[in-house]
């Protein structure tokens, strides 16, 4: 019986190849978004699970006060100073160890790498299960013994056992090889807790930080950078829930005064959470929220399923009611149905399956994560999943087509019931709505990206090659001499060192007054600390005073000195209070740098504004000066017509100036784009789903054009009969069968226009309110609804009207 | 009025031919009132469906008003019968979700009418055949045979010359249908020419003549005097 069941299903489907493939293609596109949503969040929260204490292992988070100010609630870290106080208050947990990650250059041997290291206690060891290939546990017991990773060893010295080597951090600290351990998985919070890849290379005692690095961990209240961890491990008997009580009277008794302005409390996470942190940092559940829409973009193809399986059933009321005629009783019917529909849900999860192994490697290449579909594992899931999706979308049309009497069925009449249709023609409207919004949005989005990349061509950026790493005492040394070598290469214009270069996100402000001893009414003014080329350099234009210049002793900060001559910006001065930039010459401001004394500033000129952040930033008030040894990037300015062989010339020059440092040098746009990537990789994401949603929304309408088109068949053999032309029918049928995107056009269009005034605030420099590509949006989904439609139109009006008409 | 010659309708699929028609010759003269029987099947329907040019002859010729419009296409011949020629049907065919008027209207709309004329004459149709006081009910608050004198009305309220009528009064009962063919009748008397499939042998003694099908050949046509 069963497998007649699948006989007639899979004939019927054959018989209607057009209806079965815009079905197998909705419902495939509804599963493959809903297991991509299922994969990542499995994937996303079974991180670190190889770890043997995985379930007793929690991290610690801060939660940011709100005045703080600092755009997020909660940061992945607290100082280093907690992790000590753990350890003496709380004597029940089984190990508590921190980690702090820092960049060094490495030298081994004659080779010199840039690497991102991790001090921490050597109860790191006891928490994680480390697969050690050499040395082991007590590799961490000195103040000089590291850790390396297998991929590291490779790197440094080859196929030979580097336990006993050593290792130079910075040209100064010598290190020695204890151990090395095997890569750990890409799907740990190691890998990927942060956005920047900082894979577990190197594992350094906390215990020599100090002699390395003069920062002193377990007295640090201040610095909270992202990505410092503290772990601690519970025994099995203790619960999250115990560690946080722990916690909070750590907090109560130890916290500086000052300290607890900036952070509310101590939050304890269990490891699994690790690699969300940056997600729970902006306040985004990203991925309960990609689980979310793979459900109701799965739901939506369902009921657009659903719609056209019951459209395309009144075709059929023939056959059903002969069949109940020779006795197939109800649940006979109902079966053969949802069979049916289960062979096209089968099909759609093939297809479904096949796109994200195609889709699966793309993203994981591009997000550096190792999604898989372990078909073992996932087996049972995706059969449930074919099965419920099969049985929900297939028991409504079974359900109509059924319940009609036999005779109804026979003679035809089975016409479905006005209250159905408008149901049917509302949820198509919403799916419109929402998917015109997000299409206008993409336009809007895509717009204002233009823009940002648009205005940042007010800098040179295809034609600056900056060097980055600069400040290291020994380098500093030689600043004059690489400055000179590199001006005597060919098509280089000019050279310029500066403390920040623009694009970079990065604020150090003072607090500026212009009354001196009087700091209770400051501005906040942006510090950039340049040389006199800076300005020639990027090109920015004086308003009024001088360039600052080596010539004169006022202009270079010194540390015994507390004044100095700078530049400032037009936003600087009108922040300061004076009416024009003349009137802000040789005016000073002051800065109050507590134990260092007051520092006076004079200004000696005006820059005009230049967005030196850049991006969705507002121009800010900035001021310059010289100071050597603050200079980190040195900006080289290539002619336009300099070949791409320049940058090799550039390179010759910096290893005759600086043999033991690598190069880090890069064009200015590579730091522009850096940035830039996370706007154009949403507009991407959103592109893509505004496609995925305008499709669905595209087939659902074709369902319900489907639907209406039978019901209406009699009534167009009728206006044909009557005289009504083709082009009338198609005409009025186009017009009436696209209503529903007529209602959902406006409302899309409204919507889309409050969130891209809400989106464009983001930004400082934004387009005008896109009222045009608004418009567009909507026309795109009137067009596309009327290509949908058309087919059916077309159809219907082709038809001989006394096929409609004819009685039996 | 029209005159086939020769005519013939094969239904043709991958392996089967069949011939609905062979051969017809029939000529009907302005005014005249034809009855066409038969039995199930001997293809009444399809000459009526061809003579209302809601489909096309495989052969031979079919000239209406002296015009030979077998070869015509479809939307050539949808010109002449919104022109010419008024449909009714067994199953009466009205839209139920126009009001009466609506569904008389409708004949009308597509005849670049302005809208006061088509107001008057569909209120003249409507006095004409006794319906006007149902104008704004739907047709499913109508009886069969209120329904079917709708029907005649929307057939003939573009002063349509020819009337055909499939079954007129299949679906009604004796005294409805007698209702219907007796309009039929007036309608004949002021000038329209109606061709009218039936089963029924008292109703097709309403008309002047009879043509009586078989197997798709015409066996016989009878004249007779009006009663």
């Amino acid at each position: 019986m069963f497998s007649n069941y699948v006989k007639i299903a899979i004939r019927s489907i054959l018989k209607n190849k057009l209806y079965a493939i815009i079905n197998v293609l909705g419902l495939s596109v509804g599963l493959a978004i809903y297991l991509f949503g299922g994969l990542l969040s499995d994937y996303e929260y079974s991180h670190d699970s190889f770890f043997k204490n995985f379930d007793r292992i929690y991290t610690l988070r801060g939660n940011v006060s709100p005045q703080a100010n600092i755009g997020v609630s909660q940061i992945d870290t607290v100082q280093s100073a907690v992790g000590p106080f753990i350890k003496s208050d709380i004597p029940d947990v089984d190990a508590v160890a921190r980690t702090i990650l820092r960049e060094f250059l490495i030298t081994v041997g004659e080779d010199n790498y840039y690497q991102s290291v991790r001090f921490t206690d050597p109860e790191l060891l006891k928490i994680f299960d480390f697969d050690f290939i050499h040395g082991d546990e007590t590799a961490l017991d000195g103040s000089n013994g590291i850790i390396i990773s297998e991929t590291l060893a490779q790197k440094y010295f080859g196929n030979e056992n580097p336990v006993g080597q050593s290792i130079t951090l910075d040209h100064e600290n010598d290190l020695t090889v204890m151990a090395v351990i095997r890569d750990i998985p890409k799907n740990s919070h190691f890998n990927s807790q942060i956005l920047m890849s900082t894979p577990l290379g190197i594992l350094i005692p906390m215990r020599a930080m100090e002699r390395i690095t003069e920062f002193q961990p377990d007295t640090n209240w201040g610095n909270t950078s992202s990505g410092n961890m503290t772990y601690v491990l519970l025994p099995p008997s203790l619960d999250q829930a115990w560690l946080q009580t722990q916690l909070d009277g750590i907090y109560e008794r130890h916290m500086p005064d000052e300290q607890k302005e900036f952070m509310d409390s101590f939050e304890v996470r269990p490891l699994a959470d690790a690699n969300t942190a940056i997600w729970d940092m902006l306040g985004i559940p990203v991925i309960t929220v990609v689980k979310l829409l793979g459900i109701i973009v799965l739901l939506i193809a369902c009921v657009n399923y659903t719609n056209l399986a019951t459209a395309q059933s009144m075709g059929r009321a023939r056959e059903v009611g002969l069949r109940k005629t020779l006795g197939a009783g109800r649940t006979q019917l109902l079966l053969q149905f949802i069979v049916e529909s289960l062979t096209i849900t089968f099909f759609a999860m093939i297809l479904a399956l096949a796109t994200l192994e195609i889709i699966i490697p793309l993203f994981n290449s591009a997000t550096g994560k190792i999604l898989n579909i372990n078909y073992l594992n996932t087996l049972p899931w995706l059969l449930m999943t074919t099965m419920v999706v099969g049985i929900l979308s297939g028991s409504y049309p079974a359900y109509v087509i059924t319940k009609t009497s036999p005779i109804e069925a026979l003679r035809d009449t089975a016409r479905k019931g006005r209250a159905a249709t408008i149901i049917r023609a509302i949820m198509i409207s919403i799916q419109f709505t929402f998917s015109v919004c997000i299409l206008a949005m993409v336009l809007v989005v895509y717009a204002q990206n233009d823009k940002v990349e648009e205005s940042s061509r007010i800098f040179p950026k295809d034609q600056v090659y900056t060097l980055d790493r600069i400040n290291v005492d020994q380098m500093t040394d030689r600043h004059e001499v690489l400055r000179n070598e590199m001006l005597s290469i060919p098509y280089v214009n000019d050279f310029t060192l500066s403390s920040q270069v623009p694009y970079e996100q990065t604020n150090s402000n003072i607090r500026a007054s212009k009354i001196l001893n009087d700091f209770s009414q400051t501005v906040n003014i942006n510090q950039l600390n340049i040389d006199d080329h800076f300005v020639s350099t990027y090109d920015i234009p004086m308003v009024a005073g001088r360039n600052i210049s080596r010539d004169i002793a006022m202009d270079t900060h010194l540390r015994s000195q507390g004044a100095v001559n700078v530049l400032i910006n037009e936003s600087a001065a009108k922040a300061l209070g004076f009416s024009t930039p003349e009137a802000a010459l040789n005016q000073v401001f002051y800065e109050d740098e507590k134990e260092k004394g007051i520092t006076t500033y004079t200004i000696v000129g005006v820059m005009a504004d230049r967005n030196i952040l850049g991006l969705f930033n507002s121009v800010k008030p900035f001021f310059f000066f010289m100071r050597d040894a603050s200079y980190r990037l040195a900006s080289i300015k290539l002619s336009k017509n300099a070949p791409v062989s320049v940058v090799k010339d550039i390179e010759e020059v910096w290893h005759g100036v600086y043999p033991d440092y690598p190069m880090q040098g890069k064009f200015l746009n590579e730091t522009f784009q850096k940035v830039y990537m996370i706007f154009d990789m949403g507009t991407k994401s959103l592109a893509v789903f505004a496609f995925i949603a305008l499709f669905l929304a595209a087939i659902g309408l074709f369902g319900l054009a489907a639907f209406m088109a039978e019901q209406r068949t009699k009534e167009i053999g009728i206006r044909k009969v009557l005289g009504a032309s083709n082009n009338q029918i198609v005409r009025l049928l186009i017009w009436q069968f696209s209503t529903p995107v007529l209602w959902a056009t406006p409302i899309a269009l409204i919507l889309a226009y409050l969130a891209s005034g809400r989106y464009l605030e983001f930004f400082a420099e934004r387009i005008g309110l896109p009222y045009g590509m608004l418009l567009g949006a909507g026309l795109c989904g009137l067009l596309l609804s009327w290509m949908t439609v058309a087919t059916h139109a077309f159809n219907i009006a082709k038809t001989n009207p006394i096929n409609a008409l004819h009685y039996e | 009025m029209l005159k086939l010659q020769d005519l013939t309708k094969a239904y043709r699929t991958d392996e089967v031919e069949t011939v609905a028609l062979n051969n017809v010759n029939i000529e009907i003269e302005t005014g005249e009132f034809v009855a066409i029987m038969g039995p199930s099947g001997c293809g009444k329907s399809t000459l009526l469906n061809i003579i209302g040019m809601l489909d096309t002859p495989s052969s031979g010729h079919y000239f209406f008003k002296d015009e030979d419009v077998a070869g015509y296409s479809e939307s050539q011949l949808g010109v002449i019968r919104k022109q010419h020629i008024g449909f009714i049907f067994q199953s009466f065919n009205l839209i139920d979700e126009l009001t009466v008027a609506e569904n008389i209207e409708l004949a009308l709309l597509y005849h670049d009418i302005p809208a006061a004329e088509r107001r008057e004459r569909v209120a003249a149709v409507m006095d004409k055949v006794g319906i006007a006081h149902r104008a704004k009910h739907m047709p499913s608050q109508l009886s069969g045979g209120q329904q079917q004198r709708v029907a005649v009305a929307r057939a003939v309220v573009g002063n349509q010359s020819m009337i055909l009528a499939d079954e007129p009064t299949g679906n009604l009962d004796t005294a409805h249908g007698q209702e219907v063919m007796e309009m039929l009748q007036k309608l004949n008397e002021e000038g329209t020419t109606i061709v009218m499939v039936t089963h029924s042998p008292s109703h097709a003694d309403y008309a002047r003549r009879t043509i009586n099908l078989l197997d798709g050949h015409v066996v016989t046509e009878s004249m007779r005097s009006k009663i």
